[in-house]
């Protein structure tokens, strides 16, 4: 992703509330297939967050920690559901210029 | 330009005469682009022959590597999936690309050749920026970045090579991203 200087990644948390979030991976069970977002060398760091917060609705943090995840490994699952719901979030992803494509979570 | 700037509901900037010419071309150029490989409807075209163009929907990646990465494959492990993934979305896609293009550069004539500022609505930034994006992405192809080390070797370009020109666009367009963004 492209560095440009920055605006606000660090992640505070909520003070007083604790926010208990399920990690993406024990939804996967009911809900066989991901969208994955891949890394590219043109997107802007703050761009890629946006479109998760925005899209997604994810909040701040989690589209942070999930662009972070993009930035540094390559690639992050960014949504679950049944095939038709992944391809319309792959859609979406695709009306942002993110590269996006969908699988299934079983091998 | 200087930096985008947020006040109340309306973000905007002011562009020089030569920057709103060339952002016009550019977004004209991806319209072009994005319209003549989909064949969209042009108001000139019989209703009949654009019916039946319709119905032929395209299921195959694009040629052009800008049209390719505008619209990349959504099954990379199936081929055949992937074309009727396109078959059903490409158009469409393809369709909203052109809309929000035009609508920036109705932006950008509003301007009257940069003598006002450009004034973005915050409910349409986004539709300015996957117009960004896109242009972005048209030029980041065009100068051969297809990783980081590609992107890290135009950072020292001499004067003199032929992609210093289009790799200061790309730094211009990446500013003004940015800074939109941070303006929201």
């Amino acid at each position: 992703m492209g560095d440009m200087p920055e605006s606000d990644t660090s992640v505070t948390p909520v003070g007083g509330t604790a926010v208990v979030e399920r990690p993406i991976e024990n939804e996967l069970v009911q809900t066989p297939w991901v969208t994955i977002v891949w890394d590219d060398p043109v997107n802007l760091m703050s761009y890629v967050t946006h479109v998760f917060r925005t899209y997604f609705g994810y909040p701040k943090a989690k589209a942070n920690k999930l662009m972070l995840q993009v930035h540094l490994e390559g690639k992050a699952i960014v949504s679950s559901g049944t095939r038709e719901e992944m391809e319309r979030d792959v859609k979406a992803m695709h009306e942002y210029g993110l590269w996006a494509t969908l699988d299934t979570t079983e091998g | 330009m200087k930096k985008f700037k947020r006040r109340g509901t309306v973000i905007s900037s002011h562009l020089s005469e030569y920057e709103v010419s060339l952002l016009t071309n550019l977004v004209d150029q991806l319209i072009g682009m994005v319209a003549e490989d989909q064949q969209l409807p042009d108001p000139d075209v019989d209703p009949f022959e654009a019916l039946a163009r319709d119905l032929e929907q395209k299921s195959d990646p694009p040629e052009d590597p800008v049209l390719r990465r505008l619209f990349p494959d959504a099954y990379p492990a199936d081929p055949e999936a992937s074309a009727d993934f396109r078959r059903f979305t490409q158009r469409e896609l393809s369709e909203k690309k052109v809309t929000e293009a035009l609508a920036v550069r109705a932006g950008l004539e509003q301007t009257q050749g940069g003598a006002y500022e450009v004034k973005i609505p915050v409910a349409e930034a986004d539709v300015w920026l996957r117009t960004l994006t896109s242009l972005r992405l048209a030029v980041a192809v065009r100068l051969g970045i297809s990783d980081a080390d590609s992107a890290d070797e135009l950072a020292d370009l001499p004067d003199d090579d032929p992609r210093a020109f289009m790799t200061s666009i790309y730094d211009w367009l990446g500013f003004a991203e940015e800074t939109l963004i941070s303006a929201l």
